[in-house]
């Protein structure tokens, strides 16, 4: 028996925060929020998670920041990191790429879609 | 949490980026013009979009598309902050707001073709002049644009790849259609693939979930074991697909790795070489990989010298103490401010129960006092909001106008931070909105008038709001031709509404502008309305259990005052004896008390007296006769007066027998108990439990004063 899928959220927007939250717990998986990319650093300092999902535009720390910092620290350095983003461009995504991101989701999106492409960096 | 609340958070959410929006712009017309600024406003936009997609909120998300690409080419640089972009983009947002609140009440979306023509004008930098073909580009296809943008976003996505895993079992299951021919793919994960957090392997099973058969797994490049670097890709693979998956769900799933993993399909084709990172041998693969790509603009992924600076420039904004909130239904807060107002009175009524036992004094009574009084004051404070929610939507009103009557006036904003209750705040954008609208209209002239009169052609509107002895004070002043005294009177001779002989003072003519039906616009404007502008604004003011007073100079401005409550649950009474009546007359209408020396009190007529206060002669109302309770002075000089403010009348002095006490009370409707009663605002529960009405005072001196005859009654 696996345990169950931990995942952090980082999204500025309330309403995203609340789309996800249903989405992922309805998908069974064990879900943590922060507001913004320092939010989540300061969160992720004391806790694990098996996946980060992240919204780029975000006051503070961005998504890209975020990323960035995160693998070059120690301890989430291998930890999928998703991008959710309404950004597609094919610019946008080798940024994240290149700042460390595993994959994206585009915005909107559906909670199975979600539910999957967590488990394609899972399990 | 159901649909429906997260899409409440949603709207709540969008009105706050709505205002974001506005102060950024705001900023940007001023002149502040750095990347926080216009990264603020472009993330209002943006997350508005984002929300508007996820709940399908097509007409919205597709206007929001346009309006954001246009932000994103100002932040990145590409387009400059000049006064007529700013100009659009306002307008753009004013646009925008119609657009929330189109898709928060269902209702038809606002015409936005016109703008979204100048926006993309803007963008390409074209003129007003060349705007033309744009426009009708756009024009032609409002919706289509954003459809066509969002399924090109979708070509990257992982949806049309489960699209058709769905499509897939879908259809496989209950009725295999034809067969279509089965078709291979060849995969060639780099080391690449294996940093970030990807794991090839499990893209794999994802192809074989497809239903993928792996038919062989090239081995050739696998090194000796010790020349072997686990980081790198040996190995690729080729899969059978079946026919009924499309390619390009196979591509879909390494959308996600890029260019770390080739794929060639079809059976003639090769696998792909296999790749291995040359200058990086036991180092992590990750790392290389990604200080390759920092050269571009990101910074080092080590913790070198970079990112210490890093370190520090996230630190500050780590180390401030973090605004959290949360939200709650309101109902719930509704209900435990009820309970505070109860209990405020049950402690009240404990207190003097206590004290009728002489044990008053106690410890315990006066740490019960000091706790509940906290509760009251941070339950009140629950409640409380600034006021610059409701001021920040007066930019757009002025913007209208502008455009709509040509005057050009600078807003001030004083005293935002100044909070009040909720409720007072929701229903103070009404009334204001008129009161600006007005001041705008008839207050401000037009620039030629204001040079002629030596004034600077903007005109200026202030709004400042502050605390003052527990009431909020909101004034809207103008520097505008102020009330013309004159034309109001004649005005209202003319509507009937005053006797052509009768004597009014100053306060009273400007007063008229708030009775029904009045108006002194020569033309109807549909700025201002029909004149039933201003007797509602008093009505609505009323209504918050609040006062409205009008200062105005000619030639100078006018100056409107609200006053109002801090809060609708708990009033500030006095509590005044009358006969055998306890009543209690709200504190804010009392001006002021006395206890009259003989001769303050002269006689009018043969029923009514009047108090000379200080030169000035105000109506005296026995309250007893107003309630019809029972006659307890033998005369004026052997009670107390109470001289109060009310709306309609002016002042007048309320003659009760004496005043016992100063309290906070919590209302309650007559009208739900009971049935309305004239001159009668509620009751309260007294401290010893029993129930004292609490005095309408508007209503009680515009009666008795309407049909001074009643009180010989």
């Amino acid at each position: 028996m696996n345990k169950t899928t931990r995942i952090l959220t980082v999204d500025d927007s309330a309403s995203m925060r609340a789309l996800l939250l249903h989405a992922l717990t309805s998908s069974g998986f064990e879900v943590a929020q922060a507001d913004d990319g320092v939010a989540a650093l300061e969160w992720l300092a004391l806790n694990e998670v098996d996946v980060v999902i992240t919204d780029i535009n975000m006051p503070r720390l961005d998504g890209f920041g975020l990323i960035e910092r995160l693998r070059a620290g120690d301890r989430h350095q291998d930890r999928p990191i998703l991008v959710l983003t309404t950004e597609s461009s094919d610019e946008k995504k080798q940024r994240a790429r290149n700042a460390g991101a595993t994959g994206w989701i585009v915005k909107p999106f559906d909670p199975e879609k979600l539910a999957t492409a967590v488990r394609r960096v899972t399990h | 949490m159901t649909s429906e609340e997260i899409q409440a958070i949603f709207f709540v959410e969008c009105e706050e980026s709505l205002v974001a929006a506005e102060a950024g712009l705001a900023a940007c017309k001023d002149g502040t013009q750095d990347a926080d600024t216009v990264n603020a406003i472009f993330r209002a936009v943006h997350s508005i979009k984002g929300g508007a997609g996820a709940f399908g909120y097509t007409a919205l998300q597709a206007y929001t598309h346009t309006f954001e690409t246009l932000l994103s080419d100002v932040r990145d640089g590409i387009l400059a902050v000049s006064e007529p972009l700013v100009d659009v983009l306002l307008r753009a947002l004013d646009t925008l707001t119609d657009h929330v609140a189109s898709a928060r009440d269902n209702s038809t979306p606002p015409e936005d073709a016109g703008l979204i023509a100048e926006m993309t004008a803007a963008q390409t930098g074209d003129g007003a002049a060349s705007a033309a073909e744009p426009v009708a580009e756009v024009a032609t296809a409002p919706a289509q644009p954003e459809t066509a943008a969002a399924s090109s976003d979708l070509d990257f996505d992982l949806d049309s790849m489960l699209d058709s895993i769905v499509g897939d079992f879908d259809a496989a299951e209950p009725a295999a259609p034809a067969p279509s021919p089965s078709w291979k793919v060849h995969i060639r994960p780099h080391a690449g693939a294996m940093g970030n957090g990807g794991e090839p392997l499990l893209l794999l099973r994802e192809v074989e979930a497809l239903g993928g058969e792996c038919v062989a797994c090239e081995t050739s490049s696998v090194p000796l074991l010790d020349e072997l670097n686990p980081q790198q890709g040996y190995l690729g693979w080729t899969f059978l697909m079946p026919g009924s998956v499309d390619q390009a769900a196979v591509q879909d799933i390494y959308d996600f790795v890029g260019d770390d993993c080739d794929l060639a399909f079809g059976a003639d084709a090769t696998i792909p070489a296999v790749r291995l990172s040359v200058a990086a041998p036991p180092a992590p693969v990750a790392v290389a990989q990604l200080a390759a790509a920092a050269s571009v603009s990101l910074t080092p992924v080590r913790p070198t010298a970079a990112a210490p600076a890093n370190d520090e420039a996230a630190k500050p904004a780590a180390g401030q103490p973090q605004v959290q909130s949360i939200r709650i239904d309101l109902p719930k807060l509704d209900r435990l401010i009820d309970s505070v107002g109860e209990l405020v009175i049950a402690q009240a009524m404990m207190a003097q129960r206590l004290a009728s036992e002489g044990i008053a004094a106690s410890e315990e009574l006066a740490l019960l006092d000091g706790l509940t009084r906290d509760i009251q004051e941070s339950a009140m404070s629950i409640r409380a909001q600034p006021i610059g929610s409701v001021f920040s939507r007066v930019p757009r009103i002025l913007r209208e106008l502008a455009s709509s009557t040509g005057k050009q006036v600078k807003l001030e904003l004083i005293g935002e931070a100044t909070e009040l209750d909720k409720t007072v705040i929701e229903r103070l954008g009404e009334p204001l909105t008129h009161l600006i609208r007005n001041a705008v209209d008839h207050g401000i002239e037009t620039v030629q008038e204001r040079l002629a009169a030596g004034k600077p052609a903007e005109g200026t509107l202030v709004l400042a709001a502050e605390h003052r002895s527990g009431r909020i004070l909101i004034r809207i002043t103008d520097d505008g031709r102020g009330i013309d005294r004159e034309r109001v009177f004649a005005k209202a001779v003319e509507k009937g509404l005053v006797a052509a002989d009768a004597q009014m003072s100053k306060e009273d003519i400007d007063a008229l502008i708030f009775a029904p039906g009045f108006s002194t616009a020569a033309s109807i404007t549909s700025v201002s309305g029909r004149g039933v502008g201003m007797d509602v604004v008093r009505q609505n003011v009323k209504e918050l259990g609040g006062r409205i007073t009008i200062e105005s100079e000619h030639g100078k401005g006018t100056s409107f005052t609200l006053t109002l409550p801090l809060t609708l649950a708990i009033s500030d009474g006095m509590i005044v004896n009358v006969g055998d009546q306890t009543l209690i007359v709200p504190l804010t209408h009392v001006v002021e008390s006395l206890r009259p020396k003989p001769g303050d009190i002269q006689g009018l007529g043969t029923n009514q007296q009047l108090l000379n206060v200080r030169g000035k002669f105000i109506p005296v109302l026995p309250v007893y006769q107003a309630i019809g309770a029972a006659r307890s002075l033998a005369n004026a000089e052997a009670g107390v007066l109470i001289v109060v403010d009310t709306e309609v009348a002016g002042q007048a002095a309320l003659l009760v027998d004496d005043i016992c006490d100063q309290r906070q009370f919590v209302i309650k409707s007559l009208d739900t108990h009971y049935r309305a009663v004239e001159g009668i605002a509620g009751a309260t529960i007294l401290g010893d439990g029993q129930v004292a009405l609490i005095l309408d005072v508007d209503g009680l001196v515009a009666g008795a004063l309407a049909h001074p005859d009643r009180k010989a009654a």
